[in-house]
Formats: C-alpha cells, structure tokens, sequence
C-alpha cells in the first residue's frame, strides 16, 4: 500500500531520504532514496510536496521484458531481468523511479518495515491502509 | 569505511588553478572538522598579519565529519577567513540543507586564494568544478542570485552561497546568504568574498557517505536523540524557534533596549515569539535535523525565515521599534543586500543614540523602523550617509566620539544580551576570538536563565572557560547548537561516524585545542588582553529596571574575572597562551615556533 503524507508537518528534514538509502544500500545519500520530499523557498513563498510510489502499475505495464510485478503492497524489481532501458522511469506519473547501477529503483516497503516512517520526526508519513491488506 | 570525504578542494582565482588534496588525517584527528579544520587550513599559509582584502587571505568551506550522515543537526558548514572588520580570525557556519550538498560533492573542505580578474562564481559539483563567469549577477540581491543561479543550472535543488551588493562593496559587516534565508558570516565574510570578486558558490553533490558503524550509529542516534528530546514536536524551541528568548531576556532584564540604555523594552509583547507565531507559515528544518527550529512567517508585505532572537532585538527593541512586520522587514532587507542584521544594527542604534545625545546629528532617532530600513540600503551600497555607516560602531565612534556606546568588542557588534543581567556573558564577550558574540558560550543559559547567580563573578571564568571549549570540539564536530549534546555523546557518534576512540576528555581537549589555535592567530596579528574589553557603558551606567537595577557591573570586579579566566586556561596575564600550554595541547611545533616570535 501507498505512502501517504500530511505535508503540513514537514520540515524538509530529509531524514526520511537518508533512513531510506541507508537501509537499501549502506549509505547516506538522500539522491538514492525512493521518496523525495521537496521544501524549497520560490518566488511565490515555499513549495512543499513529496514524491513516493502511488502503486499505479504503470510501470509494470510497461516494462519490456515483464521486470515489475506487485505483490498488491509494493512493487517488485526483478533484478536478473531488467536490462536498464528506463521506460519505466519515463513512464511514471510521479517520477520517482531511478535506476541505480542500470537497474530500476523502486519502493519496497522496506519488505514491510517502512524506514522512512520509522525517522520522520513529525510523524509526517503513514500507510494508506486499504481494506484487508496488511504491510 | 569513514565518513570523511578524503578530499580537500583548492582553488587559486588569481591564476585560476583548482586542484585537488587528501585531507590530511592528522589535520582530522586534532581539529575534527568545521570550526577546527578551517582555521588549521588558515593557519596553514596565512600570515595573521595579512590585509583581510589581499587576495592571500582565504576563504575556506569546511564540513565536518558527521556533516551528510542521519546524526541529528549535524550538517551545518562552517567558513573562516581573517576578518575586515574586527581584524580576528572569523568562523561563521550556517544551517539548512548547504552543508550535506557540499559534503556529497567529496570534498572535506574547499580552500579558496586569489582575486578574480571579474566577477565570478565558484560551480562544484561531484563531477566538475568551474569558476564561471558572474557578470550576469552583478549587483543583485542574494535572492535573485538564488533564483537565477537555479535558472541557469536548470535545478532547483542547486544550493547557493551569495553574497549581495553589501558583499561587492567591501562593507566589512557584509554576510553569506544561503538558500534565501539563512546566513553566516559574522564578521565580513561577504566582503571577503567580494574582495576577491567571488559573487556566489553554488554546490550540487550526488556521492555517498558512509560511516564507520552504521548499524551502530543508526541505533545510537535515534536512542540519544530521542534521551535527549532533539526529536519532539512539544519543545519551545520547536515550538517557537529563537524568538522565544524575547520574554526570557524581559523578564530578566536585560532586553537591550534603545542601544542598551535599558535592559527592558515595553513594547516587547509585539515583538515576541508568540507574536511571530501568530504570523507562521511554515516550520522549517535543516537538514538531517529533529527539531526544526525555522519558521517562515509572512506579515503584510513582509516575509522572512525567523526572525531569530538577535535580530529581533538587533532590529528591533534595540533601535526602540516594537513593530513586528517592520522587524520582518528589517530582517528580510538584511537578507537580501546581504548584510549582517546584528552588526548593521548595533551600528544603526549607535547612530540614533548619538543624534539623540547631539554628539553628531546623523538625522535618524530610535523608533524611526522606516528610516533604519532605509539606511540599510544606503549602507550596502555606501551611498551618502551609508558610507559612514558602513564602517561600523567601533570606527564610527573614534571619529565622532561616544565610544562608550559603541556596542562592540573588537569591531564586532554584541548581540542581544546585556552582560549586566547576567555577568558572565561579559567574560564570553570578550574572550571570544571573533569579536563580540555570542556563540563561543552560552552562560546565560545557566547564570540568568538557570540556577547560577547572575550578579557574581564566582567561579565564572572556569564556566565559561569549560563551556567555550566544550562548544568549539561540538561546532568543529559540526553539531548545532539547539542540541544540548554531552562531550560523550558527541564523542561516541564521532566514533561511529569517523572511527578511533573519542572520550569525553579528548573531545574536549580538542575543543581547547581549536579555541587556543585560533586565539595564537590573534596574537599573532597583534591582539592581547587589551582589546578584551567592554563598551564604557557597562561599567559606569547602572540599568534601572528588572532583576539587575542599580547593580554595579564594575571594571575592576571584570578585570579581577579576566584575571581568573586566563589563569584557568593556562595564559599568561597579558591574555596570551603560554607556550608549555600550546605544547601540552599538542598543537603543531612550527606553529608554536612562529608563535613564539611575536612574544
Ligand atoms: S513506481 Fe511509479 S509507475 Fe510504478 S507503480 Fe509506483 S508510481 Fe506507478
Ligand atoms: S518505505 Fe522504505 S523503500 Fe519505501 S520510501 Fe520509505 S524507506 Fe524507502
Ligand atoms: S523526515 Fe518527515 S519531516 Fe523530514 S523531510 Fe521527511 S517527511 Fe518531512
């Protein structure tokens, strides 16, 4: 099930962006997290927003060689299978997907424990529960 | 695996040579990062003596060790250069997201000599690094160079130092503006900049940073940040950010006032951190931080992020205006021209009082908001009157006279608390190696704020002393200030991020260490105890209201605590460190050498 977020309680922290790359990879490196949250002063005041996986399938739809399916929670990547041709990051409508050493990048859930929930400190992000589906 | 970078960024404007160093690991293991690697960087080929505005003074960017990573406040930048306004060494260092980009680009620091032949800015990124030409964004406000940096790199997550048309004009309290709103560099560091014809820095960094321990680390911090209450959202200082001081500094009666003539302003509740809560948008954070301390407030015309408790005071009670859009418009003026709000203030104020006292008629009087935010544009383009102006209290004062209420130490103008309601802030004042201000330490929050007496000088050398050292190992570790951190725990997350064994007594010796480096530079350039004085005013004028009314701030009783504070720290009576000190501080033998010349 999709992140969701009330953007009225966000500092544009990036917490949530270094817990994510930290738990896939290692390291702190807020550009290979798989949400992005903007917070940046404009002409106009602040822009606020977010950017995570909404589970549209588009991706998987459009996947030449059938690398993303979904367990109905997340999408899933089949790595040995992606070749890196990045339709799918064109394709998404939130433009969240990258690819990272040529294979595509996209929300696990953290397998269900999500990271990004867990260090937020303003309890900005929570599951959209949906009937009769668990994380 | 470390979270140091490994690289050091020099760069040569004059011949426009860029090269690239390892970070010296023995430079780390003393100094750590920021405040500490800057000025050991400094300190390595500039001559103390040198003119601030000569191309071999340097401007240098330091990150720190824990700069990038999930450690909670930790990713500010620091920028130290000799400063043009006090004469000093000058560290200033800023918060929100400019810090952990320029950590991700792979550099430890960036070491900037030289003088451009025009005007240019300074393009890193994790693949390249340009100095480009700047002629585009001659004259313009930090602002609009942020928006049109952004424009012509095509990424709005670019992060940009500019400095504005205080900075190109070489006015000597000019300062850094990043991401519109946040600023550094008390001091002048702006005019340094714009000595050397460097109009912005803009940074873009994609690399990773790795630690020592993540697992470790990643366990550690959030148990210490959530022990330690960084991470809730009932906090005041969340809740209200700086602003919150305001009623603090009232109650205790020391709420500079119409230039401190008085330490309580009746127009204060306008002016509070209710008040600018009224007017909030937005909370903001920095970086990797749990609090979130900012606040984007909008009222009538004007916005700001803040405004923080000096400028509010800077801005506005000390200049008798208890207007709070007009403190928003102050604030956002100063943002924008890129001038320092504390010492553009503290200037101003001095010039109302000496019309008001008919020392000399500079024609602007206290409570006139529209006429100090008129003057502040005049200031940074030294127009008329501005050009006066633009010299600073301290100048101000020895060509015209009233040097009593010239409120600065060394050139730099004091901040928003009279040392009269709570003595010790007088010792930090002057102590600290920048001039007057008051990061270096904090004893307020103990003395008027706490459980100390505020009225004796008791034991206040050593607090302040142990707070000063313990505040400079925590900003060279790059740890903000709004985390009252432990020497241990700061110890234990700088094991975890950069490895080795950090205990409570190495962290602060390296503090120590920092503060006497940076005091020898000082010396060096020709300081001593002579200079760590306080305006005449504290001493003969007595405040007549709250808890300090008629108790005498005498010279002698500070002479007598000056006394004792250098005796703790190990300097002679002329205020200069001892060289068996420096020697058991294991600062470096050629700089203990050269040292030794000057005594
Ligand atoms: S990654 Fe993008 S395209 Fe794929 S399901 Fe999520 S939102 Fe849709
Ligand atoms: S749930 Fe996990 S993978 Fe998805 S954005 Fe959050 S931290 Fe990243
Ligand atoms: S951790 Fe929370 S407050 Fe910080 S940027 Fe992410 S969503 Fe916003």
């Amino acid at each position: 099930m999709p992140l969701k977020f009330d953007l009225s309680k966000c500092t544009g922290c990036k917490l949530c962006q270094l817990a994510c790359s930290a738990s896939h990879y290692q390291v702190f490196n807020p550009e290979k997290a798989r949400l992005k949250m903007i917070h940046e002063y404009n002409d106009d005041g602040i822009r606020i927003a977010s950017k995570s996986c909404i589970l549209c399938k588009k991706c998987e739809k459009v996947c030449p060689v059938g690398a993303i399916t979904n367990n109905g929670r997340w999408m899933i990547v089949d790595e040995d299978k992606c070749i890196g041709c990045g339709t799918c990051v064109d394709n998404c409508p939130t433009r969240i997907i990258f690819l990272n050493n040529d294979k595509s990048t996209i929300c696990d859930l953290c397998g269900g424990d999500p990271q990004c929930i867990e260090w937020c400190p303003k309890g900005v992000i929570s599951l959209r529960e949906r009937k009769g589906v668990k994380a | 695996m470390n979270s140091l970078m490994g690289k050091i960024l020099k760069v040569n404007l004059s011949n426009g040579s860029i090269s690239r160093n390892d970070t010296p690991t023995e430079w780390v293991e003393l100094y750590t990062g920021q405040k500490g690697l800057g000025s050991r960087i400094l300190m390595e080929d500039v001559n103390p003596k040198t003119d601030p505005f000569s191309p071999e003074n340097k401007v240098v960017l330091t990150t720190s060790v824990m700069g990038g990573t999930i450690v909670s406040c930790s990713s500010k930048l620091a920028i130290t250069t000799k400063s043009p306004l006090s004469g000093t060494i000058t560290d200033g260092s800023v918060g929100g997201h400019t810090g952990a980009e320029l950590k991700y680009t792979g550099y430890d620091a960036v070491d900037i000599t030289g003088r451009a032949g025009g005007l240019s800015y300074l393009y890193i990124t994790d693949e390249k690094v340009e100095i480009r030409d700047a002629a585009f964004l001659k004259g313009l406000g930090t602002f609009d160079v942020d928006a049109r940096l952004k424009e012509e790199v095509g990424d709005e997550e670019l992060k940009v130092l500019a400095i504005g048309p205080a900075g190109e004009n070489l006015v000597p309290y000019s300062c850094i503006s990043s991401e519109k709103y946040r600023q550094l560099g008390r001091g002048g560091i702006a005019a340094v900049m714009g000595s050397k014809n460097l109009k912005a820095i803009a940074i873009r960094g994609k690399l990773d940073v790795s630690v020592n321990d993540l697992q470790g680390l990643l366990k550690y911090s959030k148990e210490v940040t959530v022990r330690d209450e960084v991470i809730a959202t009932d906090n005041e200082i969340y809740d209200l950010g700086t602003s919150c001081l305001v009623d603090y500094s009232q109650e205790s009666g020391l709420l500079p006032t119409n230039n401190f003539q008085e330490g309580t302003f009746e127009e204060a509740e306008k002016i509070n951190g209710q008040s600018f809560k009224d007017v909030r948008k937005n909370k903001k954070g920095c970086f990797s931080c749990g609090i979130a301390c900012g606040n984007y407030v909008v009222d009538g015309a004007a916005s700001v992020e803040g405004p923080e408790y000096e400028s509010i005071v800077l801005g506005g009670s000390s200049l008798g205006v208890g207007n709070r859009e007009k403190v928003i418009e102050f604030n956002s003026v100063c943002d924008d021209l890129g001038l320092d709000t504390i010492s553009a203030g503290g200037t101003i104020a001095y010039m109302m009082e000496a019309t008001q006292k008919g020392i000399h008629d500079f024609g602007i009087r206290f409570g006139d908001a529209e006429a100090a935010i008129e003057m502040l544009t005049k200031i940074a383009y030294k127009d008329g009157i501005g050009a006066e102006a633009a010299m600073g209290s301290k100048a101000l004062s020895e060509k015209y006279g009233g040097e009593e209420f010239a409120i600065q130490v060394k050139g730099l103008e004091l901040p928003g608390y009279d040392p009269r309601g709570s003595w010790s802030m007088g010792i930090a004042y002057v102590s600290a190696p920048r001039g007057g201000c008051h990061m270096s330490a904090y004893p307020i929050a103990e003395e008027a704020w706490g459980e100390l007496d505020p009225f004796t000088f008791e034991g206040k050398g050593k607090l302040v002393a142990d707070m000063q050292n313990s505040q400079f190992c925590k900003f060279s570790m790059g740890v903000c200030d709004f985390w009252p951190i432990d020497d241990e725990t700061l110890g234990r997350l700088f094991e975890l991020t950069y490895g080795g064994e950090w205990p409570a007594d190495r962290v602060y010796k390296t503090g120590e260490r920092v503060f006497n480096l940076q005091r020898m530079f000082n010396i060096m350039a020709g300081f001593d105890r002579t200079e760590d004085k306080l305006p005449g005013r504290f001493h003969k004028e007595l405040l007549k209201a709250g808890p300090p009314k008629d108790i005498a701030y005498t010279k002698e009783a500070f002479d007598k605590a000056m006394d004792e504070y250098y005796a703790y720290r190990g300097w002679d009576e002329r205020g200069r460190p001892t060289v068996e000190k420096l020697e058991e501080l294991g600062i470096e033998p050629k700089f203990i050498e050269a040292y030794k010349t000057v005594l």
